[in-house]
């Protein structure tokens, strides 16, 4: 049962209407646009650039370069190694160089082909494997950014009492979020002179923090609000457009905006890192998994991004939501000349589920066990201990998930060219092993409204919504008294960033801890005896306006270094899909027919909000395992990236399985990118049931599955 | 600035009579001459529907239409579909069953979706997938924007009744 109090998204009125602004829509008088102008080959000294044609077009204000940055031009979440604008050297294709400022968008625009930028071309690497042995050097300390290993038991060991053994090799591609609304933020100076940006993005905070590094300001003098955003998917959790807006606007004090069309999107953001997956399973004659062992590489492309991230999170959940006591996994980050690859929608878990998935079918079918059977026999559940020798004591859903979908699976009927499969997951959420809070603050509003300040971006998926629900049912209050403050820097704390699936689980935890203390005081004051805010709020004027506030920072523990023994989350969400396919063996191509999901969140919040996850997710799926793939040189917009369209999408059915967890807000965890991650594994599986052959990459598209047939 | 065209438009029922650059796209004279940004634009070349407005009541793809080959038409945009304060019930629906989630495509589903029951009252479940199926959505799955279709639909002819 989800929480009593329901709402309809707060943001729907204002999107229906063609009301909502989202920042490519915002006008001020006397604005420039800004484009930005970017390196044309993957490797190279940047020898001479001309301006000059560019310079004296009419319309032009100013060329800026990385002359012109006035602090650090270097920037990334994690490691700071990506230049703003490339200093001497560009490192791959789409590389921002410069950025035009014009009257209007198509002067700037026009100016900017104008630029001639001579290279001395330098020696290419575009594969992880070549860039692993040396030979040409991306970044003063190496070329790889990060390896990780999860050791557990005895893996040799493990092997050698295994009966079966399951060795295989994944391969999967770029991927690009393709939110349908691109990357754009507009910047100006106020009166007093302090830089507001507003922009599409997934934090708030982050920025700000960047900016004032680059720009060598402090950080009070920044200001950045999120505008409505059109989808994130984590592509929007790295700079985008924010720091070409700020310095333009820094040197022009000038309004500035700046959009990118499809193209540069495509060329600019980060991409899902494309992996390559050993995975050697060891098990039983009865099924029971003794040994996994998997060697994953990846490329991170350029820059380093999220990619130590996904390098660590993909070694954690190789395994699966599957109990193994003598694990080995490895994974390696290695820099090349390719797209940037980041942060989407699951860190490198659908990647790594991909792999385990179909290994687990690969091994039902050599012992001749069902596939359900053999994930039911060694579910992780209460008390085992997972990869990381974390033992897992509350919420692990992970078998109620697969009894959900039982009935469909035993009643499916196999004919023809239509084939069914399983595919399950687990998921961390926050952050890998490190302290990732989020803090909430609650004021009272003369007109007698409780306003809830977060700085949690909600980029679609309905976290505004979210955290208003846990702020009314803690407060016992109706949606018509409440008001959402929201990212925001001058006006909300920090609440990390809308990524790992972690808006719900702890910025909800934060919000009704702040509500909890309001609450107390609203008790004392009357509240719950009919006295009104308004009321109340003169005397807590007259108080100074105590803050009320909440603070979650999910219990973590640090991983050791070697072995990734610890704690790396506080909670993890499971589920399971299963997906009905029916093969064309001519064309090859692929039809998901039906899908059903099941998800523990822990405590629904949203059923609604969830299902539009889950239905979301199942929609990445299908692209990640049928037709998505970005080929670097070549994808330059939607015209060649096809993502899923209404025809291309099955029926669908979600199931909510809630197995409270203790410290979340009523027990939620939350189900983001866990919508996602186990959809392209039970398509993989689906189709080896139709047609017998196994898709080892993905996408499996129509080429690729014809190869097989 | 010396080669402006005339061009004579209604756009939610009023009328404009305008000078403009000959090469201008309908969505940008939507967008930038007359702040009409409801109507989002995405790719620019016709991929993905988020531009969609009605022309004379059939759905375009604003970035592929010039300007001035709207000359002397109706167009309906997002922001005249609500009638003073009372929603379309397409409006109503969406926002009722879950047919929105960034938003960024949900002017341009609604006003496919509308031309589709303007013109057929009683759509079924694939029928509303052909008609949106030109108009992409990466967060929702389709789903709950094609049951909110539905309802709509039901609403509409609750109305008539
Ligand atoms: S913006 Fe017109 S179809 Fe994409
Ligand atoms: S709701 Fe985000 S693209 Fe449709």
């Amino acid at each position: 049962m989800p929480i009593k109090r329901y709402m309809d998204r707060i943001d729907a009125i204002e999107k229906v209407l063609g009301q909502a602004k989202y920042a490519g829509d915002i006008h001020i008088e006397g604005m420039l646009y800004g484009v930005i102008v970017r390196s044309s080959i993957p490797h190279g000294w940047i020898k001479n650039i001309d301006f000059d044609k560019a310079l004296t077009y009419k319309g032009v204000i100013k060329i800026l370069t990385q002359k012109d940055i006035p602090g650090e031009n270097v920037y990334g979440i994690i490691k700071k190694d990506q230049p703003l604008l490339a200093k001497e050297r560009v490192r791959y294709i789409g590389e921002p160089v410069a950025i035009v400022l014009g009257e209007d968008e198509s002067i700037a625009r026009r100016a900017s082909h104008l630029i001639r930028i001579e290279y001395e071309k330098m020696d290419v690497v575009s594969d992880p494997l070549q860039s692993m042995n040396g030979g040409v050097k991306l970044h003063d300390d190496g070329n790889l950014l990060s390896h990780r290993k999860v050791i557990k038991g005895d893996i040799d060991r493990g092997f050698r009492e295994s009966d079966v053994i399951v060795e295989r090799t994944y391969r999967t591609t770029w991927l690009d979020h393709a939110y349908i609304e691109p990357e754009a933020g507009l910047g100006y100076m106020d009166e007093k002179g302090r830089l507001i940006i507003t922009s599409s993005t997934q934090n708030v905070h982050y920025k700000r923090n960047e900016i004032s590094r680059l720009l060598a300001i402090p950080e009070e003098r920044i200001r950045i609000i999120q505008a409505t955003t059109g989808g994130g998917f984590g592509g929007k959790l790295d700079m985008t457009v924010e720091g070409y807006v700020a310095l333009s606007v820094y040197h022009t004090k000038r309004p500035v905006l700046i959009r990118f069309t499809r193209e540069e999107s495509f060329l600019s953001n980060t991409k899902r890192h494309p992996l390559l997956i050993h995975y050697k399973t060891g098990a039983k004659k009865d099924g029971t998994i003794q040994a996994v062992k998997v060697d994953v590489t990846g490329d991170t492309g350029a820059y380093a991004s999220y990619g130590s991230t996904v390098c660590l999170r993909v070694a954690v959940h190789a395994t699966g939501p599957y109990e193994v006591p003598n694990v080995y996994a490895e994974s390696r980050m290695l820099y090349t000349n390719n797209p940037v690859s980041g942060a989407m929608r699951g860190f490198g878990v659908p990647q790594i589920a991909f792999a385990h998935e179909s290994q687990m079918d690969i091994m039902a079918k050599e012992l001749n066990i069902d596939p359900l059977e053999i994930r039911i026999k060694n579910a992780l559940k209460r008390g085992s201990k997972t990869a990381t020798s974390q033992e897992l004591g509350t919420s692990v859903g992970f078998i109620e998930t697969l009894k959900a979908i039982e009935p469909f699976w035993k009643g499916r009927k196999k004919s023809g060219t239509r084939g069914f499969g399983l595919g399950s997951m687990f998921y961390g959420m926050g952050n890998t092993g490190i302290s990732n809070p989020s803090s909430a603050r609650i004021t009272l509003t003369e007109e007698g409204k409780i306003a809830l300040h977060t700085g949690a971006c909600d980029i679609g998926q309905g976290s505004d919504t979210v955290l208003l629900q846990i702020l009314c049912e803690t407060l016992d209050v109706d949606g018509k008294d409440v008001l959402l403050v929201r990212a925001d820097t001058d006006l909300t704390g920090d609440a990390g960033s809308t990524s790992a699936s972690r808006q719900t689980y702890i910025s909800g935890k934060a919000v009704q801890l702040a509500a909890l203390n309001l609450r107390a005081y609203l008790e004392k004051e009357g509240f719950y005896r009919g006295r009104g805010i308004s009321e109340i709020y003169r005397s807590y004027r007259d108080r100074g306006f105590p803050p009320f506030e909440g603070y979650f920072d999910p219990p973590t523990e640090a991983l050791d270094m070697d072995t990734a023994k610890g704690k790396p989350y506080a909670t993890y969400a499971y589920a399971t899909h299963m997906a009905e396919v029916e093969v064309d063996r001519i064309t090859g191509y692929v039809k998901v027919l039906r899908v059903y999901a099941a998800h523990d969140v822990g405590k629904a919040i949203n059923i609604k909000n969830i299902k539009g996850q889950v239905y979301g997710g199942i929609a990445m799926g299908i692209g990640f395992a049928l037709m998505e793939e970005f080929i670097p040189g070549k994808t330059e917009s939607l015209d060649n990236y096809y993502i899923p369209t209404s025809m291309d999408m099955p029926a669908m059915e979600a199931f909510i399985v809630e197995d409270e967890e203790p410290t979340g807000p009523f027990g939620a965890k939350g189900v983001g990118e866990p919508a996602l991650i186990p959809q392209a594994a039970a398509i993989a599986n689906a189709i080896t049931d139709a047609v017998g052959v196994r898709p080892y990459e993905l996408p499996c598209d129509l080429e690729r599955l014809k190869k097989l047939l | 600035m010396t080669n402006l065209v005339p061009l004579n438009i209604t756009v939610n029922g009023i009328e404009y009579r305008l000078y403009i650059e000959p090469n201008i796209t309908l969505v940008d004279l939507l967008r930038e001459k007359l702040g009409l940004t409801g109507t989002k634009k995405s790719c620019n070349e016709g991929e993905c529907g988020a531009c969609t407005v009605l022309m004379e009541g059939r759905p375009v793809a604003s970035c592929m239409v010039l300007a001035i080959d709207a000359d002397n038409k109706k167009i309906i945009t997002i922001e005249g579909l609500a009638e003073g304060e009372k929603l379309h019930p397409l409006q109503e629906a969406f926002i009722k069953y879950g047919g929105i989630q960034c938003g960024f495509c949900t002017p341009g589903m609604i006003l496919s979706a509308k031309a589709l029951l303007d013109e057929n009252p009683d759509p079924t479940p694939y029928e509303v997938r052909r008609a949106i199926s030109g108009n992409l959505c990466r967060c929702t799955g389709y789903q709950q924007i094609v049951d909110s279709v539905l309802k709509a639909a039901d609403m509409i002819k609750g109305n008539q009744v």
